[in-house]
Formats: C-alpha cells, structure tokens, sequence
C-alpha cells in the first residue's frame, strides 16, 4: 500500500513538473513581455536608452533572458585574470556610435558621432564574437542626442552594448524547482562584503524582546550574520510557537501584484491594521511599532539609504514585514472555504437521503428545481441574487479587513455552500437510487431485514463511498479560494491571486500558483484514494490483495 | 362488462357467420412484434410529458427573440446616447420617451448609453446563445470520437491519462487568457480558447462510460460470435451511449453560457455584446435605486435561458434513453 502510495505520489510529481513547463511555455514562450511593464512606474519614469535597459534587467531579473553588459564581461575577465585593471579601464568607455556616422546615420559630421577607439574596438569585437557563438544577440544602443551639433544627450540616452539570450524552458525549469527551497547559510551575502564574522549565534535571550527597560526575557534564537534571515530559529506566542526560516519556499517573485515578495509570502502574510507594541530596535531606539523584527532579511546598503533606517538598525537587516491584526489571504479562503464545506456535507447529505427515500414525491421535486437551479443559472447570477436578499436583510454584504465581525463571513459562506449542497444532493440522491434498485437489496428485504437496517447498514454505506473520495478534494480546495465569491464579496482571499496575475501579467506568480494548484490537486486525489480503501475494505490498491 | 353478443340475433346462418381459414405455413413463420422506430418513441416519450410542451415553446420563443427580433430591432447601443434624460430609466418612463416606437423595446427600461436594454438582451443572447452551441458542437464532436477510441483502445489510453493529467491541471482561466491575449478578445478566439482543450473532459465522461459498457457480457458474446469492434461501438454501444450524450449536451450548453458571463466578470470580455459584457456593465447598477432593473433583467432573461435549455436536454436525454420507451 505504502509502496503504491509511493509510487503514485512520484508519478503525480512528474505531472506537476509538465505542467509547470506546460505554462512556463504559455506565459513566457506565447505572450507579449512587454506587457509586464504596463504597470510598472519604474518603466514610464525611466526614458530612452535607460529605458531600453531597464526592460532587458527586468526581463533578466525574472527569468526571460540571460542577459549581460560589456562592462560584466570586463570586470569577468579582469578577475580571471586575463587583462589588467588598466586595459579594463581603457577599454570600457564605447564610443557614442559603433561607426564613424552622425545621428541621421550620415558620414561623420560632429565630432561626438565616432567610432570606437582601437583598444576598445578590441574588446568589444571579442565580446560580440564570444557571446554570439554562444547564441546570444548583441544590441548596441546609440547615444541618443538632444542636439547632434552640441552633443547633449537626451535624458537617459547614454551609449550601451550588451547582449542577451532566451532562456530555454528546461534552465528555466530546472532553476524554478532548484530553488524551491533554500536553506539559509552566511555564505548569502556576497563574499566581497565586509559583514563582520559570518556565524550562527545561539542565546537564550531574544534581543527582539528587549523591553524598554532594558532587561531581555528568556527566549532562545539563533541569530545568523552572513545569512539572508537575521533570526533564524525564535519563539513567539503565535502558533506553532516556535519558527524558523532556516529553509525557505520560494515559489516564484512577484513582478506587479506584490512587487519582489513571493507567492508563499503572499499568500501567508497577515492582512488588515497594524498591531502596534512597544519594541526596542537594535540601536536601542523604543518605540510603538508593527515591524516584526523576527523577520529581517538582508539588504545590500540598505543601512545608510536613509535616516529612518539608520536611526533603527545597526546593520543592513533592515528589510522587515509588518504585523497585522487579520487573516492572512489564504487564511480567509481557508476558513470561509472550510467552514462552508463542513456546512454542505451537515446539510447535503441529509438533504440527499430525503430526495432518495422520498422519490418522485414532493420534496424531492423541491429539491430537483433548486438543483436545476444551482446547474443551470450562471454562478455569477446566484450569486448576486445572495448578495441582494442578504443586504436586504441587513447581513453586511461586502468584507471589511479593518473592521471584522462575525457577521461580515455569513454571505461569502452561504454562497459557496449553496452550490455546494446541490452538487452534493445530486450524487448523493443518485447513488443511493442506483443501490435500492439492485438485486442485493431485494435479498436482504427477502431475508427479513428491517427496511431501516437496510438502509443505513447496505444502502447508504455503498452510496456514500464515491461521496467520501471528495471530501479531501473539497477540504483541500478550500485553500485555492473561490474566484467570484471572493469578488463579489471583496473577501481579501487567495481566489482572485490568479485572475489577478493573469491580468498583470505577473508571471512569477502565475506559475507559483500553478504549482500549488496542481500540487493540491494531486495530493487530494491521492488523499481520496486513501480514505476510501480506509472505508470501504474490498478496494484495494495493491494487486496482491486480490 | 360483458362483451359476449348473442349471434342468433342477427338470424344469419353459420356458413354466413364463418369461413373456413386454410394453414399458411409462410405466415405461420413471421414474427409480429409492435413496430419500433427508435427516434418515434423518443419523440412519443418526450411529448408525453405537459411540461416539456410548455418548455420547448418557450425554447422556440427565445430562439426566435435571440435570432429573429434583432433584425427588426435595429439595435445600436449608441444611438440615442445624445437624448437628453434619456439614459438609466425605468420601463415606464422609457415608454414615455419614446413615443414614436412601439412600446416592446423600452418595456425593460434604458442601459447606461440610452439604449433599450430589451434589444440589448436580445442582441447579446443571439451572440451568447451561438458561442454555446458552436462550442458545445465541437467539443461534443471532438470528444465523443475521442473518447470512444479512448475507451476501445489500451495503449491510446496510456497515452490519454497522462495528457488528461496534464493539461486538467492547467488553470483553465490562464489558458484561455493566454490564447485572448495572442488572439485578441473576439467570437472566434474565444470559441478556440472554450474548444481548444474543453473537449478533453468529455472525452474522459465519454471513456468511462464505454469501458462500462464495453465489457458487458453481451459484448463478450458478440465478439466471441465474430462481429468487429467496428460494428459493436457502431450498433451495440450507440445506442446505450445516445442518452448518455443528450444529457451531457443539455449541461454543456448552459454551462458555455454561463462561463462566458463568468468571464466576462473577470475581464475576459469579447468586444461585441453579449449578456456576460451585458450583466458585467450592468453591475453598478445592481444597487442604485431605480436602475436595478437595468442589471436584474439581463440576469433573470440569461438564467431562463439557461434553465429551459437545460430543462429541455435533460428531458430530451430521459426519452432517449430505451429503457423508457417501454
């Protein structure tokens, strides 16, 4: 069983692998990355040829290209050795034009319009050569002139050469799923830095519970210095008490939804207002605050970017997350999905066992037309149709994160429940039919048994079985979060992450989510297959048993 | 009752009464059963039924409305966008008007630019109702061929599951935003984006269904009798398997339907009309008072149709079925 299990958990990983692939070519391969820019002020403020560039280190940064400058490629081979400091420096100012050619592309006029300086040429030609065989593209941008007689240059119109290449969908997948998880070590930061010892501190006495007295409680941690994490392993009154971030899940950076965080990050972190206490900043700074020191990570010279900053931290573990009163967005998807799927199987399965016993009579025509119902409106429609006799009945129909109340939950609840119990009466009602009508229950009657005893001890257990292969679906599908609900409701959940992304262009996330779908979905099913050999013991999955 | 009539009151002899019938050893040979034509008693069984009268003029009444009436209706959303006064306004106060025209295309009020929203629905289900049935056409084509050489075929069914795998894990939103944004949001791109793995699902429906079938003890009989796969998927499963597809084809179509509204909330949208544009420009409109009619027709008019064309193929799918032909 184990060993099938197994093996089946391994064929669904392989399946989850294509179709990562799958929509890695969909979204990087098919659509237009310039798209990606469409909301990204950086972009419009930037102009010219820094614009130009800055498009190819975006598309860099999130994984299209590989992407590399004339000036990398000489501080490369100055490091290996190969030319001196010197040669470097002469060699990296590139004409304003590859040619000795005006701005209108005419023989040489001004006397900024020149090609390049033989002992630039050199380089450059190498440069070109060695990445074109490597199948690169090399692009040089022309200094882009305000005026050609007096050689000013547009704003960001300085001269550029680099070149890029596609990434081809296999080293974008094997570096997707090498780095799903990291382990956190001090040789993160770059080894040029100076930083200090890099090491793991063990104390038992949490500097960020400092009060302002001074005085520390006890709480062990360990503090790394060269890691990405500062905390590595604390303790707080959250559950589960004790946390790390010694292995870290990065599922792919957001580009415009949640601009540089992760999707596990932005799924997880919590929402709505600021919890504010008093805490002490490692330079001794109290103040009431919502930042979770637990949560610094490293930034390169983030220490001195401004005052604010360095008022706060002595070192460049400056990068914290804010602690927030609500739910995180899966949270709310999890807890109105949940309890909404409690709530179909309390009420559909006793709704179906009616329909079932009372077959062509009245209540189970009632229950067909609202099935009919629930089939055939379009969700959308219901929907709405809740929202509306629910605001008339003064239930809030819209979800406020700063301001919760219990009340705030009822309609996204019902909403999702509803169809929920239709879909679950259906099955319910036909399966039940389906072993009334077969020749083992009329065996039973003959022999004398009670008509409730056939029921519940032949009928129900043989109907329900297909009905229990769902529930691990439905338990875990109520973290993916419901798309309109959600909407309609402005529920701050996970369901609308997708539609989002999809809409920004944000592929990071939509393969991050693609991999949690797809994973979910697997498991589920494998889930579903678990509890009902658990059930119902003549299922097996092993062909010995047979 | 007695039926027994006393022949002597007729006063006719016995040679008169009866004659003498030689044995007919041919006739003695035919067999005489009730005529059966399949698609007679289909019919027979479905117009049985009241109810399903009364649903299928409703049917012909949308279809005529969806298809027909927009001929007349000359609709055109902007047309009287520069009529004062004239935009969001309850049915009366469109009639009132609009003195000039007959009263049928203000009778539910005026949308956003001033138009009728009557036309407007009728326009937007002419273009709703055609995405549903030429989607629902191929895939069903698509995916009743497909899954029948799925359920017949072992090795094709290997092949199948993992695709099945594959592309059912696919968000199906991403591919149909995907295939909008290559193709831009017209009739036709969405048609390929709905048809374009949609028919994979009822392949897999269509799969299982023949595996059931496909191994029924008369099948075995038949193939130990020598007939070929051809002829047993042509004459012993089809039959099993039309009111298995009816059915299937009465929950696809309004299901088309109301995924084209659903994307259409979600920015899908085509650039024509359609009633998901239609219910998605509408929304404002749900909570403002006097103009809830504007969002509530659409919706009410869209889930009619959806629940009679579902009503009709579910009950169509009921008298295709031979076991209620007795």
């Amino acid at each position: 069983m184990t060993k099938y299990l197994l093996r089946r958990l391994l064929h669904g990983l392989i399946s989850v692998v294509i179709v990562v692939a799958v929509v890695m070519l969909l979204v990087y391969s098919l659509t237009d990355r310039e798209k990606i820019f469409g909301n990204d002020p950086m972009f419009t403020k930037k102009a010219s040829n820094l614009r130009i560039i800055y498009k190819y280190e975006q598309w860099e940064k999130y994984g299209y290209i590989d992407y590399v400058t004339y000036n990398e490629y000489l501080i490369d081979r100055t490091k290996s050795g190969e030319i001196s400091e010197e040669e470097r420096a002469a060699a990296v100012n590139i004409a304003p034009t590859a040619e000795k050619i005006d701005v209108n592309g005419n023989q040489v006029v001004s006397p900024y319009a020149k090609g390049d300086a033989p002992e630039v040429s050199k380089y450059v030609h190498q440069f070109v050569e060695y990445y074109e065989a490597q199948g690169y593209t090399a692009v040089r941008l022309n200094a882009d002139y305000y005026s050609a007689k007096t050689g000013k240059l547009n704003n960001g119109g300085k001269q550029a050469l680099f070149v890029y290449k596609d990434v081809p969908l296999l080293k974008r997948l094997l570096t997707y799923f090498g780095n799903i998880f990291t382990v956190d070590n001090v040789h993160y930061v770059d080894s040029s830095t100076d930083i200090g010892a890099r090491k793991l501190t063990f104390t038992l006495y949490d500097p960020a519970y400092t009060k302002p007295d001074g005085t520390t409680p006890f709480s062990p941690a360990i503090i790394g210095n060269g890691t990405r994490h500062k905390y590595l392993l604390y303790f707080n009154d959250q559950f589960p008490y004790i946390h790390q971030n010694l292995l870290n899940i990065s599922m792919g950076t957001s580009y415009s939804i949640n601009k540089g965080v992760d999707v596990y990050d932005t799924m997880t972190l919590t929402q709505g207002k600021y919890v504010k206490q008093v805490i002490t900043y490692p330079t001794g700074l109290i103040e009431e605050s919502a930042d979770d020191l637990h949560s610094a990570t490293y930034i390169a010279g983030s220490h001195d970017l401004s005052e604010t900053i360095s008022d706060r931290f002595t070192d460049d573990y400056t990068n914290i997350s804010t602690i927030k009163a609500s739910k995180s967005k899966i949270g709310f998807s999890f807890v109105i999905g949940l309890i909404s799927v409690i709530l179909a199987y309390l009420l559909g399965v006793p709704l179906g066992i009616l329909m079932a016993k009372q077959k062509d009579r009245f209540l189970d025509k009632l229950g067909t037309i609202y099935i009919i119902f629930i089939i055939a409106v379009p969700s959308l429609a219901y929907i709405f149709m809740f929202q509306a006799i629910g605001r008339a009945a003064g239930l809030p129909s819209i979800m406020d994160v700063n301001n919760e109340s219990w009340k705030m939950y009822i309609l996204p609840i019902v909403s999702l429940a509803l169809p929920s119990i239709a879909n679950l009466m259906k099955w319910l009602r036909r399966y039940l039919i389906d072993q009334m009508n077969s020749d083992y229950v009329r065996f039973a009657r003959s022999g004398g048994l009670s008509e409730g005893e056939i029921f519940t001890k032949h009928i129900f257990k043989n109907a329900a079985i297909p009905i229990i292969h769902g529930i691990p679906g439905s338990v875990l599908g109520a973290l993916v979060g419901a798309i309109i609900t959600e909407r309609v409701y402005l529920v701050p959940g996970a369901g609308n992450l997708l539609t989002n992304a999809i809409n920004a262009n944000d592929n990071g996330v939509i393969v991050g989510l693609t991999l949690f779908y797809a994973l979910l979905s697997i498991v589920s099913l494998i889930l579903g297959d678990v509890l009902m050999g658990t059930v119902d013991p003549r299922i097996s999955f092993t062909n010995k048993a047979r | 009752m007695d039926k027994r009539v006393d022949l002597s009151e007729f006063g006719l002899s016995d040679a008169e009464l009866f004659s003498r019938v030689d044995t007919d050893t041919l006739s003695a040979e035919k067999i005489t059963a009730p005529r059966y034509s399949y698609w007679h008693s289909v019919f027979r069984v479905f117009f049985k039924k009241k109810l399903n009268i009364v649903i299928l003029s409703l049917l012909a009444i949308i279809v005529v409305f969806a298809y027909v009436y927009p001929l007349f209706a000359n609709y055109d959303r902007f047309a009287h966008v520069l009529v004062e006064g004239g935009k969001h306004l309850s049915p009366e106060k469109a009639i009132a008007q609009h003195p000039n025209d007959s009263a049928i295309h203000w009778i539910l009020g005026s949308g956003g630019a001033g138009e009728s929203t009557f036309d407007a629905i009728w326009v937007g289900s002419r273009l709703s109702l055609s995405l549903a049935f030429i989607c629902a056409l191929i895939n069903m084509t698509i995916g009743v061929i497909v899954g029948a050489i799925w359920g017949f075929s072992k090795k094709f069914d290997m092949v199948m599951q993992e695709v099945y795998n594959i592309i059912g894990n696919v968000p199906y939103i991403l591919l149909i935003s995907v295939v909008v944004m290559i193709l831009s949001a017209s009739f036709w791109s969405l048609v390929f984006a709905l048809t374009v793995t949609g028919w994979l699902a009822i392949a897999y429906f269509i799969r299982t269904q023949v595996i059931i079938i496909r191994d029924r003890e008369y099948n075995i009989a038949s193939r130990c009798l020598g007939t070929s796969t051809f002829r047993i998927a042509l004459k012993n499963i089809m039959p099993f398997m039309v009111s298995v597809i009816v059915t299937l084809t009465a929950t696809e179509i309004p299901s088309y339907i109301s995924y084209e509204v659903f994307l259409s909330y979600i920015g899908l949208t085509m650039s024509d009309i359609s009633l998901g544009k239609l219910i998605g420009t509408a929304q404002p409109s749900m909570f403002t008072p006097g103009m809830q009619i504007e969002f509530w027709a659409p919706v009410a008019i869209t889930s009619i149709i959806t629940i009679v064309l579902y009503v009709v193929g579910q009950n169509l799918g009921d008298a295709s079925d031979p076991r209620t032909h007795m």
